[in-house]
């Protein structure tokens, strides 16, 4: 069983999901598993604008706890990443970043960024 | 469903990315499985002329079962073109984003947010661009390489296109036409071999690799040029290490897979 504890930067109330990683995936959008297909599958909405292809940076999280419980990353999350207004040591990419059983807790940030007008 | 990070997307510079509302004007088949589609913005953002760099993507939410889904679609017109945005896609074997769009007919209406995006053309250098495209990859090099041409005068650019057959060749008559019009803009289409198959990511092992790595790394050993990639799945991530990996810079490499 996994469970993924989600924080708010806007103070949101916290929440908990948790759910049988073999039933993945639970929606359609974002890798099978991961944070971005969790938190849809279960009733939250975070934004993912390229429809979870690591091809934007709408999805990105920080990773208090747990980073050992998710996928490596790859070049192409680091590269996307990159261009990622306020990332942190432990930035992930909401799409990309699939769980393991075990216990995760991610920050949603207060704003993303990823559009140059 | 609760949208988790409640706040609006911004930006450095102030804009963001909108919901709008449009008709589409005007369906166009380019190849049997790809069809553009012409959108009219409507209500009061219509007005407005809609601003995006080349290489952006619009975001729709689309009906899939019962659930909503999210598919991003590159803007193939040109941000002067503002008349109409066109999107242009090719329809997807299980793919309920595609599905949907297909069974639309002129004067529907979608609704989308954007732009969204950052393989976009940076500001141009004096440098000799290469982009390469894998089927539909080609559409953002659209407006790419006629900004970059506009704006850089000592710039050049080459279009290396993978397809499976000519007839799938989008928008071919424009780039022939952009060869004889411009000389520092060269096309080479590269047509893949015959497979019964012809699965995902062929074009790209099959004949955009052995291509590149003849011309841009084995035959040369200048490593001051600027590559755009884009295409569909992992193989287009192949041809990234490929030139990378031969010294090419990190950030002269870009590209975009999906």
């Amino acid at each position: 069983m996994a469970r993924l504890r989600v924080l708010f930067e806007n103070g949101d109330p916290e929440q908990t999901i948790e759910c049988d990683l073999a039933k993945a995936p639970f929606h359609h959008d974002g890798e099978p598993g991961s944070i971005l297909d969790i938190l849809l599958g279960h009733g939250l909405a975070l934004e993912h604008a390229c429809g979870g292809n690591c091809a934007c940076t709408t999805c990105h999280v920080i990773v208090t706890e747990g980073m050992q419980q998710l996928s490596e990353n790859e070049e192409e999350e680091d590269d996307m990443l990159d261009r990622a207004p306020g990332l942190r040591p432990t930035s992930r990419l909401g799409c990309q970043a699939v769980m393991a059983d075990g216990d995760v807790t991610i920050l949603i940030p207060r704003h993303t960024i990823n559009q140059q007008v | 469903m609760q949208t988790a990070g409640a706040s609006s997307p911004s930006s450095p510079c102030g804009s963001s990315p909108q919901a709008f509302e449009a008709t589409i004007a005007r369906i166009v088949e380019r190849t049997p499985d790809t069809r553009s589609f012409f959108l009219h913005i409507v209500g009061s953002q219509g007005s407005r002329k809609f601003s995006f760099k080349p290489g952006q993507f619009l975001s729709f939410s689309l009906p899939a079962g019962e659930q909503t889904i999210t598919r991003a679609y590159t803007i193939a017109s040109l941000p002067e073109d503002s008349e109409h945005l066109e999107i242009c896609l090719n329809r997807v074997a299980d793919g309920p984003g595609s599905a949907y769009l297909f069974s639309r007919k002129e004067a529907d209406v979608l609704r989308f947010t954007g732009p969204w995006g950052t393989f976009v053309l940076d500001q141009p250098l004096n440098a000799e661009y290469v982009f390469i495209a894998d089927r539909v990859g080609v559409i953002p090099f659209r407006s790419m390489i006629q900004r970059l041409l506009s704006r850089s005068e000592k710039s050049t650019a080459r279009l290396l296109y993978a397809a499976r057959e000519e007839s799938d060749l989008l928008y071919r008559a424009e780039w022939q036409a952009w060869e004889r019009q411009d000389p520092r803009f060269s096309f080479r289409p590269i047509l893949e071999p015959h497979h019964p198959r012809r699965p995902d990511g062929y074009g790209v092992e099959k004949s955009l690799l052995p291509y590149i790595e003849q011309h841009y790394v084995q035959n040369d050993t200048r490593r001051d040029r600027q590559f755009y990639i884009c295409g569909i799945g992992r193989p287009i991530l192949l041809l990234r290490d490929l030139l990378r990996g031969a010294g090419y810079e990190r950030k002269a490499v870009k590209y975009e897979k999906w």
